[in-house]
């Protein structure tokens, strides 16, 4: 690459290089999601991982949770420090004129991008024995937080999509034709790019 | 859901290893490739620079992850400051919640990238808890 080129940039959810962040039973993976990994590399994104929200507030044995039961102004708030925490790197990267996009994670409560799972009554004992939860469309709530923090810096919505990974079932091949389809049209979108992959 | 598939271990990586091709490491095995092979997930360290919001909250994740059976490594790579790991910053941070810190190894550009990359491959291998606290949390 030339110095001072114009690079892609793939935010990507923290559990999409570290399998090791889901709740438990949601990992699919030992550690990388490999595809979605050679799906960005072999395109010449350069990988920017973002943090967990989740991991650090409920921890790491944490339940499963759906939206409703993060939407609290304390997660927010949680949220909010961790986008300020990231924002200064993506902002760098937006204002040298990169092509930067986001990689979230479908169905999550916090990383969802197309989809979030939500069931209002969830809450009490931890009995729910069958995956009763509902996925609709709207951003988990770090997504939306992430957002609003790059919003308030004057950046533009970013190109955004998520792998289908808590959507109840996953199908690997289903989410790997979603996202290079994403990545087909963005290149479609924005030119070749300056940088094609060795 | 499936039966959870974690690997239990989790290295902590520079910006430069994860982004190789932001400076020429063609005398570098590809460390993602090898971390995969492993069965690691990476927490991504940022490129040089100031990031004393996010090694904190890099530290946050380590400390719950240390603190509850999983394994930890750190690869550095030699001709970054502090191999990219911004030890300087972290170590200490890493230190005030409680957490060892995580073996080191160091990556060297050089003429052999294979003989490097069976360095790293040995290491990773190395890295795990004693089989009480495998035992403890891995259930």
């Amino acid at each position: 690459m030339q110095p001072g080129a114009r690079r892609r940039v793939a935010l990507i959810a923290n559990c999409l290089l570290n399998q090791n962040a889901k709740v438990c039973e949601g990992a699919h993976y030992r550690g990388l999601v490999s595809p979605v990994v050679q799906a960005l590399r072999s395109r010449g994104y350069v990988l920017q991982q973002l943090p967990c929200p989740e991991l650090a507030f409920a921890g790491a044995r944490r339940w499963w949770a759906v939206y409703e039961q993060y939407d609290t102004p304390v997660y927010r708030a949680h949220c909010r420090r961790l986008a300020q925490a990231i924002a200064p790197l993506i902002e760098g990267y937006v204002r040298r004129g990169d092509e930067v996009i986001l990689i979230g994670l479908d169905g999550s409560p916090s990383s969802g991008v197309r989809f979030t799972s939500s069931k209002p009554d969830w809450g009490g004992r931890p009995n729910r024995p069958e995956d009763d939860w509902e996925i609709v469309p709207r951003r988990g709530i770090w997504i939306e937080e992430l957002e609003a923090e790059l919003a308030r810096r004057g950046l533009p919505t970013l190109p955004a999509t998520g792998w289908a990974l808590d959507m109840g079932r996953f199908d690997e091949a289903g989410s790997r034709r979603d996202l290079e389809e994403f990545l087909d049209l963005r290149e479609a979108t924005t030119g070749t790019g300056d940088d094609p992959p060795p | 859901m499936s039966a959870d598939a974690r690997g239990w271990r989790i290295a902590l990586l520079p910006d430069a290893l994860v982004n190789p091709r932001e400076a020429p490491r063609s005398t570098l095995p590809d460390v993602l490739t090898l971390l995969e092979a492993g069965g690691y997930g990476v927490l991504q360290l940022p490129p040089p620079g100031e990031h004393g919001l996010l090694l904190a909250a890099i530290a946050d994740q380590v400390a719950e992850f240390a603190h509850h059976g999983y394994a930890l490594a750190a690869v550095g790579v030699r001709g970054e400051p502090s191999g990219g790991l911004h030890w300087r910053r972290l170590a200490p941070l890493l230190r005030r919640r409680g957490v060892a810190l995580p073996l080191r190894h160091l990556m060297r550009p050089g003429d052999d990238a294979a003989a490097e990359g069976q360095r790293l491959a040995a290491f990773l291998s190395s890295v795990e808890l004693p089989v009480e606290e495998q035992r403890r949390w891995r259930v």
